[in-house]
């Protein structure tokens, strides 16, 4: 057994680690405030060729996978850009880049990836709809087909980075959930080119005032008779739960990997607080209080990340990773919500002052609690399809 | 044009930095070692300058064996090749011995032109380029915030008190940079992962006929006789206005000879 990190992982960790090194606490808290794209760290990013980690070397890639991925996202959110900005990072290289290269045709990946390393094209995925969140399988949005086309109508919520994506990741129903059998027949994954959808007036959204998270926005998306052609199906047309599992399982992955930077980011801060703070003459940190919620969360930061790069190692090495995309997901929530909520409590009344970046880490850790998906829902998958126990739904 | 860049390890100026107790020298294991800061800007000029003229970017540092984490930084920005020159008889070397001993090392690479950092951060002795330009006998162009090649002829500005002086010489030549030179680029993925397969020669003394009597501690011209931590700051003045303040204070600036 090796835990030694390879050398890709490593040098993502210097890359990105010496990029960000120069973006303190301050920048990302001006980034939320001002509702606006971290555009000098992704320009960086993009020069780098950190975007295209997991595009293979032949289309102008890194030629890595899920991994280094998910370092990198760590990296960028515990340098300070936390859960809600590290998000910028998922939706090309991520959504974009891993999905189009496993499930892609030819001619998709020869198009897309070179653009997607670069970062010149980028992408968003679309899945949830008003009426089907945790239940995906019940999503309305249809794609009927008609000649070489597919015709599409439905809405989705919570779409984010759509504003950028020139590419959706779009999952339909080719057959109504009502008629599918099983439940997860019947879906099918569309490309839809967005400012082309847009310009046509088939498709709009609308960004949803939110708590966080506003680097980038996350909208309500209505389409409506959207001509999409068959050459923009990716994988295979009903059978689009494949490539469903392989954005589902990376996605938690790399928000687990988020997550865990939220906990790296608040502990650090804490720590750097509880050290400086002196009350009835030492520094807080002395008191055990203050200390053993800090060393707890250190305790659930080391495991989260194991369990984020087993989860990655058996994606890359396409082997099952739900159960572990799971746990890690699980457990780097539930780092950063501690590491966060230790964070505040630290602090005392001062964390509650926008002059410390730890409202911003406790509503990143908050979500992370709920997105991508709840943690009531990882533990169902956990206790029905691990453990084998009845389900309740 | 065949280009060498000089770069040196020093401890993190963030850091604690510390001297050894036992011969007075840095105490290199103590702090995490960087690459020089304003060797950075060098790297990157040399690399600025190959990609305008073509030709090949050689890394040349002095230092222990630690030192090839900074070599590695410099061929992941974009260097071809480093030659390293680390050999126990150098330690303790001072400016003066460490000229000798790195232009002993750039005779034998070969170049047409050494860029460097002015100076670096730990001794801040600013002395290695005019050393090194002597010791090769070729020009000296020092203080470079604008370097511009024209098939043998090198221009620089030299930023003084009162602007720039320009200064021209014909190659070759040795340069060294200011922090306002450029923008040193970060290293790309494709960079680092194949830094690692980049050539890195390692020489001894007797690889760059180094003369050992000219080298090390027992060498130097000159010696660290004895170091002691800084004074904590001092607790400042505290001048309450009772109406007088601004006299106050202005006699405060007077006897310190600020006014």
């Amino acid at each position: 057994m090796d835990f030694t990190l390879p050398e890709s992982a490593l040098a993502v960790q210097r890359g990105i680690g010496g990029i960000c090194s120069r973006y303190d606490l301050g920048y990302w808290q001006r980034c939320e405030d001002d509702k606006r794209w971290p555009e000098e760290v992704w320009d960086e990013l993009a020069k780098g060729g950190w975007l295209g980690l997991a595009v293979p070397e032949e289309h102008g890639g890194g030629g890595e996978g899920l991994l280094e991925l998910a370092v990198a996202t760590e990296t960028l959110s515990a340098s300070g850009a936390a859960g809600g900005s590290a998000f910028t990072y998922v939706l090309t290289p991520g959504f974009g880049a891993l999905t189009i290269d496993r499930h892609g045709s030819a001619r998709q990946r020869a198009e897309l990836l070179p653009r997607l390393a670069t970062g010149e094209v980028e992408t968003c995925f679309a899945l949830t709809e008003p009426d089907a969140g945790s239940n995906s399988l019940a999503i309305t949005t249809s794609a009927r087909r008609d000649g070489g086309d597919f015709v599409v109508n439905g809405q989705k919520i919570w779409i984010t980075g759509v504003q950028r994506a020139t590419w959706m990741l779009l999952v339909t129903r080719t057959v109504p959930a009502a008629e599918a059998r099983p439940r997860s027949h019947g879906l099918t994954v569309l490309l839809v080119n967005v400012p082309e959808a847009v310009a046509a007036g088939r498709l709009s959204y609308r960004p949803i005032p939110k708590m966080g998270a506003n680097t980038t926005p996350s909208n309500m998306v209505f389409i409506d008779d959207l001509r999409v052609p068959a050459s923009k199906v990716i994988g295979e047309v009903d059978q689009g739960v494949a490539v469903l599992w392989d954005i589902l399982n990376p996605e938690r992955v790399l928000l687990a990997a988020s997550a865990l930077g939220t906990a790296e980011v608040a502990l650090r801060v804490a720590v750097g607080y509880a050290k400086e703070r002196e009350v009835f003459g030492r520094p807080i940190g002395a008191n055990q209080a203050i200390s053993f919620p800090l060393a707890q969360v250190k305790a659930k930061i080391e495991l989260a990340r194991l369990m984020i790069y087993k989860a990655a190692w058996c994606f890359d090495r396409r082997l099952p990773c739900g159960t572990e995309a799971n746990i890690a997901k699980l457990t780097a929530s539930q780092a950063a919500w501690e590491a966060a909520d230790a964070a505040f409590q630290t602090h005392g009344g001062m964390a509650y002052s926008h002059e410390y970046p730890v409202a911003r880490l406790l509503t990143d850790a908050r979500i992370a609690k709920v997105a991508p998906v709840t943690e009531e829902l990882l533990l169902n998958y956990l206790a029905t399809q691990v453990l084998g126990l009845p389900r309740s739904f | 044009m065949n280009i060498v860049v000089c770069v040196k390890q020093v401890p993190d100026t963030a850091t604690e930095r510390k001297l050894r107790s036992d011969d007075n020298t840095l105490d290199r294991d103590a702090a995490d070692g960087v690459v020089n800061e304003l060797d950075e800007y060098a790297v990157e000029e040399a690399l600025k300058l190959k990609e305008a003229h073509g030709g090949e970017v050689t890394v040349l540092t002095m230092g222990p064996g630690k030192a090839t984490e900074t070599i590695r930084k410099a061929l992941a920005m974009g260097a071809d090749k480093a030659v390293h020159l680390s050999d126990d008889a150098l330690h303790g070397s001072d400016a003066l011995s460490t000229s000798y001993a790195m232009a002993q090392a750039l005779n034998k690479v070969g170049f047409d032109l050494v860029v460097l950092g002015s100076e670096s951060t730990d001794a801040r002795t600013g002395v290695l380029a005019a050393m090194l330009a002597e010791r090769l006998g070729v020009a000296q162009l020092t203080l470079a915030n604008k370097v511009d090649v024209d098939g043998t002829s090198i221009t620089i500005q030299r930023i003084t008190d009162y602007g720039y002086d320009r200064v021209e010489a014909t190659l070759p030549a040795v340069v060294s940079v200011v922090e306002k030179i450029n923008e040193p680029r970060y290293p790309s993925f494709k960079g680092i992962m194949a830094a690692k397969k980049k050539p890195v020669e390692t020489l001894a003394i007797g690889d760059a006929s180094i003369d050992p009597s000219q080298v090390g501690l027992a060498a130097a011209w000159s010696e660290v006789v004895d170091f002691a931590a800084a004074p904590p700051r001092a607790a400042g003045t505290i001048v309450k206005d009772e109406g007088d303040g601004g006299a106050k204070a202005a006699e405060f600036l007077a006897s310190k000879k600020f006014i």
